[in-house]
């Protein structure tokens, strides 16, 4: 800045020198005003709070050409509506103070969020200069800018700017002078208002006029009053006198819909200076994703697409992760029981078995599918990263609102495909009390990662080559069942109630390795931290129920308490082992498998996929599948289920729900599976 | 334009910025302004994924962080 610098003398408070010619920073947060008034004052500022608000007032000097100019950096405002503190002081500043010039700093990157303001600050008298910030950002998201078009448009002075690299102050020092010289001439096209409601502005300034405060403009009070501003509502009710009053007030009732009304002018006015400066925003990024979504978010082939994707995931799971799984299995988790079964021979049997059963055959068992969960996270983190999964969320909306389940019980719902919690907690956006508490009785009904997982685990052991289309079937069914349960949900409760959600899709991009790289390592930690903890334990105390008393298993507690469950294991097609497998889900999901590493154990000759395929007929394993993704959710989710309804019995009631359908539908598959010859 | 877009939101169903920009013959971007702007109004309120309540999951940290870059949504105050 050559001669547009801070004065270099005091450093204290500033006081603003009368005749000084004033300048007022206004726009909305984070364009960077308080970057660009820092460089312009320097040291030469003074902060303080504005007269009874807490809000910080920040002003300061600066010397252009010779001549000093005070500067105010008012607070960061959305619009001159008198919607918070903020809003109130920026524009009782700019009516009162009349300071000579306002500066309006713009995102150049978002033009279309921060001309709202410029709308309403180029309707009143003082002189307005539109500041164009962040035009690097700009131009680094490949939105190219033609500031003379914009200037000759809005009618103002137009200065493009970087204020973080004091790009631009040159021509900002240029209009300064030529502002304070008056030689620039100020002829700003305004916004318009419909025309019904132009009359109805005509007629409240015909009440009005002559009665409006100092300093307020006659127009700008009409234009707020039908805004509905409180503010300005509250002083004119004082103004006028009661029979004007009240001719004003039964013309603001009638035309209520003016608020919408006159911001939808400044809308249009938005889009026509954007359209007339912006030269190319975007268009290969935008082309590219309107493209990809005429299939991708396409009620019908987006329904194919998805399946499709979710039948890729659970092939790429099934040919890659699981011969790596079973050979995990057979070779690591085989080998080091058989290692540990040599080096233990002479250890107490406790203890062998506590190490070779519990930890190695239990955690072990979990462990060995870290693989298939590494390609699960690493896919779905491909296809969130480059804006797919607002895709899969969009046509599955279709479907839901097609069987009559949408709007607020949806996205908490939607939430469940991560994990259950989420879900529970997302419900919190239904405000009536009961369709809230029966859309947490479906939302575990929604597949969590956890449970896909599992399935991915056992759908190859027990069915080889077929393993993808019972994964699809199984999901299937939950969807199913879901919607089913989401329909009554619909019909009885929201009685076809509808309520719009809008969903701002990304741009499809390039995914970044890093991203999902990262999204993978955390996810897998987080689930080896698990099997470290949760599962281990769970696993240790299955061993323990499995040797105590005597160490003879045929007479443990565990096969006791299977002996005694078993009964309703059977209608399933289950003997006492899977029907424990299945009960110790209930603290997390992959326990099932942990259990069965205990139980059915595993060696370096046979794994434990292979154990369970010559250990189970076909309609044994798809009950034990389908029980699987209807069962009760894990503890967390019902820990959550207890926390959101503050209710004992509506949690037991949401346990029982789901205990009587996965038995129920396990139940039914099996006796059809064995009816077909499986 | 802002008088279309509450007709459309106050239809109700699931809405998508880029179709609605499409139907209304607006840029995504000044869509998005309105919705904000819907927002400070209380016409639609942002919808605030209760991350909080995910302990005890074992994606928690990465599952809310992925979902709050992927996707925005709003949802109808209207009828509450």
């Amino acid at each position: 800045m050559s001669d547009c610098h801070s004065t270099a003398a005091a450093v204290g408070p500033v006081i603003l020198r009368e005749r000084m010619p004033l300048i007022a920073l206004a726009g909305q947060p984070n364009v960077g005003k308080s970057t660009l008034f820092n460089l312009l004052t320097g040291l030469n500022q003074h902060v303080g709070n504005w007269p009874g608000k807490t809000v910080e007032r920040r002003e300061g000097s600066f010397v252009v050409g010779g001549r000093e100019y005070g500067i105010v950096d008012l607070p960061g405002t959305y619009s001159l509506t008198a919607n918070s503190p903020e809003e109130v002081i920026a524009r009782e500043f700019v009516l009162r103070e009349q300071p000579d010039v306002v500066m309006a700093i713009v995102n150049a990157a978002s033009l279309e969020r921060s001309l709202y303001l410029v709308a309403e600050l180029i309707s009143l008298s003082t002189p307005l200069v539109v500041i164009l910030n962040m035009m690097d950002v700009a131009e680094g998201e490949g939105i190219r800018i033609e500031p003379d078009v914009l200037e000759a448009a809005l009618g103002v002075p137009v200065i493009p700017m970087t204020a973080t690299r004091a790009a631009g102050m040159q021509d900002f020092c240029r209009v300064v002078q030529e502002m304070s010289d008056g030689e620039r001439v100020f002829t700003p096209r305004l916004p318009e208002i419909r025309a019904d409601h132009r009359s109805t502005l005509d007629e409240i300034l015909h009440h009005i006029a002559g009665y409006v405060p100092t300093p307020y403009p006659e127009n700008w009070v009409a234009l707020k009053l039908l805004e509905g501003d409180t503010e300005i509502t509250r002083t004119m009710q004082s103004a006028l006198p009661a029979e004007k009053w009240e001719a004003v007030y039964n013309l603001l009732r009638q035309h209520d819909d003016a608020l919408l009304a006159i911001a939808s002018g400044r809308y249009e006015w938005i889009g026509r200076m954007v359209r007339a400066a912006v030269v190319q925003p975007k268009i290969g990024q935008i082309s590219l994703t309107e493209q990809l979504d005429r299939w991708a978010a396409h009620p019908l082939w987006g329904l194919f697409i998805l399946a499709g994707i979710l039948g890729l995931v659970f092939w790429l799971t099934f040919t890659l992760g699981s011969p790596i799984q079973g050979w995990l299995d057979s070779q690591v988790v085989g080998g080091l029981s058989g290692l540990a079964s040599q080096a233990l021979i002479d250890a107490p049997f406790w203890l062998k078995g506590l190490i070779v059963d519990g930890v190695i055959g239990g955690v072990g068992a979990v462990l060995t599918f870290l693989p298939i969960m590494i390609i699960f996270f690493a896919v779905f983190g491909l296809l969130e990263d480059m804006g797919y999964m607002a895709r899969a969320a969009f046509v599955m909306d279709n479907v839901m609102h097609l069987m009559g389940l949408h709007g607020k019980s949806f996205l908490p719902l939607f939430l469940g495909f991560g994990c259950n919690v989420p879900s529970i907690m997302g419900t919190r956006v239904i405000d009536s009390k009961p369709a809230r508490f029966l859309t947490i009785l479906v939302a575990p009904l929604v597949p969590c990662t956890a449970r896909m997982a599992v399935v991915a685990f056992l759908a190859p052991a027990f069915f080889g080559s077929k393993a993808l289309f019972v994964s699809w079937g199984l999901i299937l069914l939950s969807l199913m069942t879901l919607v089913l349960s989401g329909s009554l949900l619909n019909k009885t409760i929201f009685k076809g109630q509808r309520s719009a959600f809008i969903m701002e899709m990304p741009l499809y991009h390039v995914p970044n390795g890093r991203t999902i790289g990262l999204l993978v390592w955390q996810r897998s930690v987080s689930f080896l931290k698990r099997a470290g903890t949760n599962i281990l334990a769970m696993a240790l105390v299955v061993w323990a129920l499995s040797v105590l008393p005597n160490g003879d298993l045929d007479q443990s507690y565990l096969v006791q308490f299977g002996k005694w469950v078993e009964p309703v294991g059977r209608w399933m097609g289950f003997d006492w082992r899977l029907t424990v497998s299945l009960i110790t889900s209930f603290p997390a999901k992959e326990n099932a498998i942990a259990t069965m590493g205990v139980l059915f154990g595993s060696s370096p000759e046979v794994g434990l996929a292979q154990t369970l395929t010559s250990t189970f007929s076909t309609a044994s394993a798809l009950s034990f599948l389908v029980v699987t993704m209807l069962f009760i959710p894990c503890m967390a989710t019902v820990a959550v289920i207890r926390q959101e309804t503050n209710s004992w019995g509506w949690t037991l009631l949401n346990v029982a729900m789901l205990l009587v359908i996965s038995v129920a539908a396990g139940a039914g598959v099996y006796h059809l599976a064995v009816a077909l010859g499986f | 334009m802002l008088e279309l877009l509450v007709k459309e939101i106050r239809a109700g169903g699931t809405l998508e910025t880029r179709r609605l920009a499409a139907r209304l013959g607006a840029s995504p971007e000044l869509i998005e302004a309105m919705l904000e702007h819907l927002q400070r109004s209380g016409y639609i309120q942002a919808y605030v994924n209760c991350v909080d309540g995910c302990k005890g999951c074992s994606v928690r940290d990465a599952c809310s962080k992925g979902a709050q870059g992927v996707i925005r949504l709003w949802q109808s105050k209207s009828e509450n």
